[in-house]
């Protein structure tokens, strides 16, 4: 009986293997590249329902973080805000704007003839309590449930927003620029020194040391320590009781 | 503020909920919100539910694979429209408030995070409680989120088809009801039957019902005001409360009075108070300890901390209390000879305990005024006059115990009412609380009676055994959702109930049931405002007074003397003792899990292991060792008792197959008669320390109609209950049904074996040598573990865990070549003289760390997930293993993780999943864990909790389907302590030490300092803030476990401060640890137990049963010095269970 199998098929074995190889070493470098946070979330910008600018109030107008987002040194949630802190201004300024109406909704809510008073044809369930539904704002920055991150300790510490949110006053749409991995978190509190600025520096998204080169593309220390973590006593957690509760 | 929040919740409660978007998405949500109540048992099932689920999971699943894409599914934040004033999402916020119970208004701080309460602490401003709570309190707040509650108000509708009637509850609106109820009040003819309250409102509303012609009656099955009738109906005046002072005494005898645990009223004051005389902290105290005799026919609490403790007949207390009152006058000398002869008389059957009698009635003679004598709650008339005429002779009156006039019951009773029903006296009936036709007892026919009514109404918190004999249920709000007003046990205090959330459901008040009746358009709210005005009048403010929590009342006027003679001369003899005839007595007590059937639906009280028996998810006829063994031999096939060997000849373990089946042991069924149709049926459980021939069965298990947690657990003694709802049945038979039980025990093993881990000493001996602990325990033959390093102090030991005489290296916690490092280090001490066993911190702990309930099937597989858990111990002078012993002392432990510093569970994790932290805290990273369990497996301690399930997903009896099983009502998961991670099947757990209040507290304390600092104009590099501005200040982390301790018997803080309150007591040499020979290091340490025995007492003996234990086997009588410590090591390194 002649050869069952050409002649080829002997090097088929050697030819699976490397390509089993390869197509694993591929899949394991891609996972190992792109499924890690810095990948997976990094530019994240959904579409919210409001086209809030932070460019415009935060960068141009020079609006507060805290304005705002007024719960960040004081709970560990920084706190989104409530419709009626945009209708503080938004009541005279572009009182009319189309663009504004979700938060114009929220804000009356139940009054739809926005009167201040709740009628009783406007009080749908019948409760005599003015309902006002809320603005489903999406969320971007977000840490797993096992992770418990406090705004209030980073931000009465001398930590900026600037260094897990990036340069927030120059996103029109807010964009999610670190990664906020594990490894992102422990590398500063590894060297929190890199990161310590002045309590009142710490909303001031553009503040550079004044030690530091005027160049905001030079990728050295941009705040180098200014002795802040010795004198405060700054040691942040480095074990998982920090984080993880 | 809390209105507002709470009353937009209901309707549109989205925008209130930041986390509850998705709740309100789910199909669980809608379909408790759409359901319709169905009738009893369909509704259990949840088949149509069932169905629905899954049609609907897939479609989800379907669209979540489709169309969310690669990236994490999109979640909103969902602001307020209007932020509330003061609310800070993230910082939840406490409001004073109190539970109304049995025993009066328990002042309660209720913390409430984005306006859903999640845990309840007691109110410090109560003095007696000192913030303290008890596990009812605790576990109040799982019974909000309870899926079974009855969601609304429901309309029963009978539908016959052929020969069956089917019984259906149709939803209706609440307004609808209430004014049914109005309509009823219009035609008049009305009764009310209501659950007894301390409330002043309902009191005031009574008082207008009754000048309206309505009906009131109140009921109660487990009565505890009914020694103050009882004192009433003897000396023909108003009621007397005894409220006992017992931090003023330093003799106490209980007369089967559980003042410790939760049976009797106010049992966090007197716990305190107790408790209090009790702290030794030098050996100069040991004088200065109180003594505590306990005569009892069951073994509770009170008993186990009792220094002397008498066994007694239920039926035989009577004659006891006579013959300690002839004691009293005899040894106060009095001249009274009549009166002594009367007693004497009547105490004849009590004169086999003469003996013990005198000698305790002379040590308390010899502080008459410091002395104090208590009865139970459920004892007959002539021995709560007894115990009057007792502490009047004594001059205890207004020194250790007072009397207060109370207005007792002087309602129509139930008798009078159900007379009123039967002769068409009255048209509509409105049962308001309670559970009567569950808890009356089988003297009555419910649906007869209530056939006679046109009308009947239901007023309670879920579809129970009454709400099938009405016509309509009105789902009663929960003590969260509710206004009310009213006072303590004590009458000292005037307490608010402040609602902290508007009602979850359709559900309405008991007073604005009333109110609707009484036709008036005030809500609970203005009466509660108009009757502080009324108390208060140049007082405090309303608002000041909700967040006090706390209102004191005038000083009620006490009673001085009583004349007590005609009365005591007036008692009957009781004749010869009757439990000698071969029938039994009967003593019943309202349960440990479920009280009197109220909190039966609750699945963190049906877990919490009863303190004495250990037993969860049911109770057990308890009987005493010589009862079961008389018993076994009566019916020989009975398999009551194990054989007396559990070992075979290969020294293995080889359980009695007849007797155990997977391990646990099974108990025989009996039944208990009084008569052909009054009987129980329960199984057996024997008990050291019971009366010989008393048997125990407690009240409020064996529900028939409660949600899923209830139903089904246990047995129902009430159908013995007796008709005044006397709780002492004689003349009992038992006899076996041939059934077998097996019961969730979660501590079989009941001997130490004479091991020292818990210490104790006579207080003799202490005043001796104070460090007695130091001498026990293998440690004390092990070398020194920590080597030369010995005499340094704690901070020193905590910080830098010395290598000592080990052969291994330890780990370095000062972590100098990182950056890291501890300010603080943690421990904690639990003071063993200080526990009574109340088992609150169990409770606690569940509540403040999310931990789930496993169910009644994982606990007999040994998987419960307390934290903590309550080893109790019994230890006798007999000794002999074959035979149980009847007269034992209690010791209790609560058990929690140890935080070793040089942690064996560490060592063994191979992913790194359980390290130590800078401050010394043993750390559980729950993403870590991969559920290995090595580390379960190599802790010594046993403390370390495994997720086998999904316990929080699914339902306790779907676990077994894995992803398949339905999913849970999300419900419970509004009670969730946002602060702790839930976690999930697969991973370890165990106490974190409170990981998440330390936490929180030094953020506060560094934000503090870091606000002052920029407050007085300093920041930067020109701020420099000490240690000592970034430590947190001793006393301000409580752990739940030690905030919930009525006694203080837990303190935490930290080591390195020498300062501190746990400091001082590690410094203590009382302080030892468990199983310390290991070289483990524990962080929790305990401080030894001193009891307090006479000398003079018969069968005393020098040292407790358990040191007497443990020496006996440390240095047996042939023991040669050196040679014993080996083999003692290997004996005690065996596993605690």
């Amino acid at each position: 009986m002649r050869n069952i199998f050409p002649r080829w098929v002997n090097t088929v074995p050697i030819k699976l293997i490397i390509a089993l190889g390869m197509t694993g070493g591929v899949v394991v470098a891609g996972i190992t590249y792109y499924a890690t946070p810095k990948y997976t979330r990094v530019g994240y910008q959904p579409t919210q329902p409001v086209s809030y600018d932070h460019e415009f109030h935060a960068g141009q107008l020079g609006l507060d973080c805290r304005y705002c987002h007024h719960s960040v040194d004081k709970s560990a949630s920084a706190g989104i805000p409530s419709a009626n802190v945009c209708m503080s201004c938004h009541k005279t300024i572009k009182a009319n704007s189309p663009l504004l109406e979700p938060v114009r909704a929220s804000y009356y809510g139940e009054d739809t003839d926005r009167d201040g008073n709740l009628s009783d044809n406007e009080d749908v369930n019948g409760d005599g309590i003015l309902n006002r539904p809320s603005i489903p704002w999406l969320r971007i920055h977000k840490t797993p449930d096992y992770v418990y991150f406090n705004h209030a300790i980073h931000v009465n510490r001398g930590v900026s927003c600037v260094e897990c949110h990036g340069r927030i006053d120059q996103m029109e749409e807010v964009y999610h620029s670190k990664s906020l991995s594990m490894a992102f978190c422990l590398e500063c509190h590894r060297k929190p020194h890199d990161a310590l600025r002045p309590m009142s520096e710490v909303t001031n998204l553009s503040w550079v040391h004044p030690a530091a080169p005027n160049d905001e593309s030079s990728s050295a220390n941009p705040h180098a320590d200014l002795g802040i973590k010795d004198k405060w006593g700054v040691h942040p957690p480095l074990s998982c009781t920090g984080c993880h509760r | 503020m809390i209105k507002e929040a709470s009353n937009e919740m209901p309707a549109n409660g989205r925008h209130y909920w930041k986390s509850l978007d998705d709740l309100a998405e789910t199909p669980g949500f809608k379909s408790w919100v759409e359901r319709e109540f169905p009738e009893g048992a369909s509704m259990l099932e949840g088949v149509e539910r069932r169905g629905f689920m899954k049609v609907m999971a897939a479609s989800f699943g379907l669209a979540g694979l489709g169309f969310t894409g690669c990236r994490r599914p999109e979640q909103a934040i969902l602001p307020y429209g209007k932020s509330p004033e003061e609310l800070i999402p993230g910082v939840p916020s406490y409001y004073a408030t109190s539970m109304p119970t049995a025993h009066g208004f328990l002042p309660l701080i209720a913390e409430s995070h984005q306006g859903r309460p999640t845990k309840i602490e007691g109110n410090p401003s109560y003095l007696p409680g000192g913030g303290s709570t008890d596990s009812f309190a605790q576990a109040s707040v799982l019974d909000l989120y309870d899926p079974d509650r009855a969601q609304g108000s429901f309309r029963k509708e009978i539908t016959n088809k052929g020969d069956e009637s089917s019984v259906r509850w149709k939803k209706i609106s609440s307004t609808d009801s209430l004014a049914e109820l109005s309509k009823w009040a219009k035609e008049g003819k009305l009764a009310i039957l209501a659950d007894s309250s301390f409330s002043k409102i309902r009191g005031q509303l009574a008082k207008e019902l009754k000048d309206k012609k309505v009906i009131w009656s109140e009921f109660e099955a487990i009565d505890l005001r009914q020694p103050e009738i009882s004192l009433s109906r003897a000396l023909d005046q108003e009621p007397l409360r005894a409220i006992p002072k017992l931090d003023k005494a330093s003799r106490v005898i209980s007369l089967d009075c559980d003042f410790l645990g939760n049976r009797e009223p106010n049992s966090l004051a007197n716990a305190r108070a107790f408790m209090a005389g009790r702290k030794v902290l030098k050996p100069t105290d040991a004088k200065k300890m109180n003594r505590l005799y306990s005569v009892e026919s069951d073994l509770t609490i009170t008993g186990g901390v009792a220094d002397h403790r008498l066994r007694l007949d239920s039926s035989n207390f009577s004659a006891f209390a006579a013959l300690l009152l002839a004691e009293v006058l005899k040894c106060l000398e009095s001249k009274d000879n009549e009166l002594i002869e009367h007693l004497l008389k009547r105490g004849k059957p009590a004169l086999s305990d003469l003996d013990w009698v005198k000698a305790c009635v002379k040590d308390f003679c010899s502080k008459p005024k410091k002395s104090v004598v208590l009865a139970g709650s459920h004892l007959p008339q002539d021995v709560q006059l007894a115990c009057l005429a007792i502490n009047r002779a004594l001059g205890a009156i207004g020194k250790t115990i007072d009397y207060l006039p109370s207005s007792g019951n002087n309602h129509t009773t139930l008798t009078e009412l159900l007379a009123a029903v039967e002769n068409r006296e009255v048209e509509s009936l409105v049962i308001i609380g309670g559970n009567p036709v569950y808890s009356v007892g089988s003297s009555v026919d419910w649906k007869a009676i209530l056939k006679k009514a046109k009308n009947s109404a239901r007023v309670g918190y879920s579809i129970d055994e009454t709400s099938r004999e009405c016509d309509l249920h009105i789902g009663q709000s929960h003590y969260l959702e509710s206004w009310d007003l009213g006072t303590t046990w004590d009458e000292t205090s005037t307490v608010p109930v402040q609602p902290l959330i508007a009602p979850l459901f359709d559900t309405k008040s008991d007073l604005e049931c009333l109110l609707a009746i009484l036709g008036s358009d005030k809500s609970p709210h203005d009466l509660v405002k108009s009757m502080h005005e009324e108390i208060a009048r140049s007082g405090n403010s309303f608002d000041d007074f909700l967040r006090l929590g706390i209102h004191k009342n005038a000083e009620p006027t006490k009673i001085d003397d009583v004349d007590d003679r005609e009365a005591l001369l007036k008692t009957e003899s009781d004749g010869e003792s009757k439990s000698s005839s071969g029938k039994l007595d009967v003593l019943l007590i309202p349960d440990f899990h479920s009280w009197d059937g109220r909190y039966a639906n609750n699945g963190w009280m049906q877990e919490c292991p009863d303190p004495i028996s250990k037993l969860t998810w049911d109770n057990a006829l308890l009987i005493s060792p010589v009862l079961g063994l008389e018993l076994e031999k009566k019916y020989p096939g009975l398999k009551l008792l194990p054989k007396a060997t559990m070992l075979n000849e290969k020294g293995e373990v080889a359980p009695d197959t007849a007797v155990f089946e997977s391990g646990k042991q099974k108990a025989p069924v009996v039944k208990l008669s009084l008569s052909d149709d009054q009987f129980i049926e329960g199984p057996l459980y024997v008990q050291p320390g019971l009366a010989d021939r008393t048997i125990v069965a407690s009240l409020g298990m064996g529900r028939r109609t409660t949600g899923r947690v209830g139903q089904g657990t246990g047995y129902d003694a009430y159908p013995l209950l007796g008709k005044d709802g006397d709780r002492i049945i004689e003349g009992v038979t038992c006899e076996p049904t041939g059934e077998y039980k097996i019961l969730a025990n979660v501590q079989e093993h009941w001997s130490m074996e004479g091991r020292a881990i818990v210490r104790e000493a006579n207080a003799e001996e202490y005043a001796e040598n104070e460090s007695f602990a130091q001498k026990m325990g293998a440690e004390s033959h092990s070398p020194a573990i920590w080597g030369n390093e010995q005499s340094k102090d704690l901070a020193h030991k905590a910080k830098t865990t010395p290598r000592g005489n080990s052969a291994y290296e330890h780990p370095d916690h000062t972590h100098e070549k990182s950056d890291a490092f501890g300010l603080h280090q943690w421990g904690m001490a639990i003071d063993l003289n200080q526990c009574t066993g109340c088992s609150s911190c169990v409770v606690a702990c569940q509540s403040e760390n999310n931990i789930p309930v496993a169910g009644k099937d994982q606990v007999l597989r040994g998987r419960e997930m307390h934290w903590i858990r309550l080893d109790r111990y019994f230890s006798s002078t007999k000794r002999d293993g074959a035979e149980i012993p009847s007269d034992v002392q209690v010791s209790f432990q609560g058990v929690a993780c140890m935080h070793c510093e040089t942690a064996p569970c560490e060592s063994v994790c191979p992913v790194n999943a359980t390290v130590h932290d800078e401050e010394g805290m043993n750390a559980m990273a729950y993403n870590r864990c991969v559920g290995t369990r090595y580390c379960a497996n190599n802790c010594p301690y046993k403390v370390r909790r495994f997720n086998f399930f999904d316990w929080n997903k699914r339902d306790t009896d779907e676990l077994y389907q894995g992803p398949l099983g339905e999913k849970n009502d999300s419900l419970p998961a509004m009670g969730k302590n946002p602060d702790v991670t839930v976690r999930m099947r697969g991973v370890m757990e165990k106490c974190t030490y409170c990981v998440q209040r330390v936490q929180e507290s030094k953020i506060r304390v560094k934000v503090k300092a870091q606000r002052a600092g920029k407050l007085a104009g300093k920041d930067g590099a020109d701020l420099t803030l000490e240690e000592s501005d970034l430590k947190v200040p001793d006393g301000t982390i409580r752990t739940a476990c030690q905030q919930v301790c009525p006694t203080d018997a837990i303190a935490f803080g930290d080591l390195s401060d020498p300062t501190s309150e746990v400091s001082k007591w590690k410094s203590n040499p009382r302080d030892y640890s468990v199983l310390g020979y290991l070289n483990t290091r524990p962080r929790t340490t305990f401080l030894a137990k001193v009891r307090n025995p006479n000398k003079n007492m018969p069968l005393h003996v020098d040292e407790p049963h358990s040191s007497r234990e443990y020496h006996d086997k440390a240095h047996p009588v042939h023991h040669e010095e050196g040679h014993e410590a080996e083999s003692h090591d290997n004996e005690s390194s065996e596993e605690k269970h």
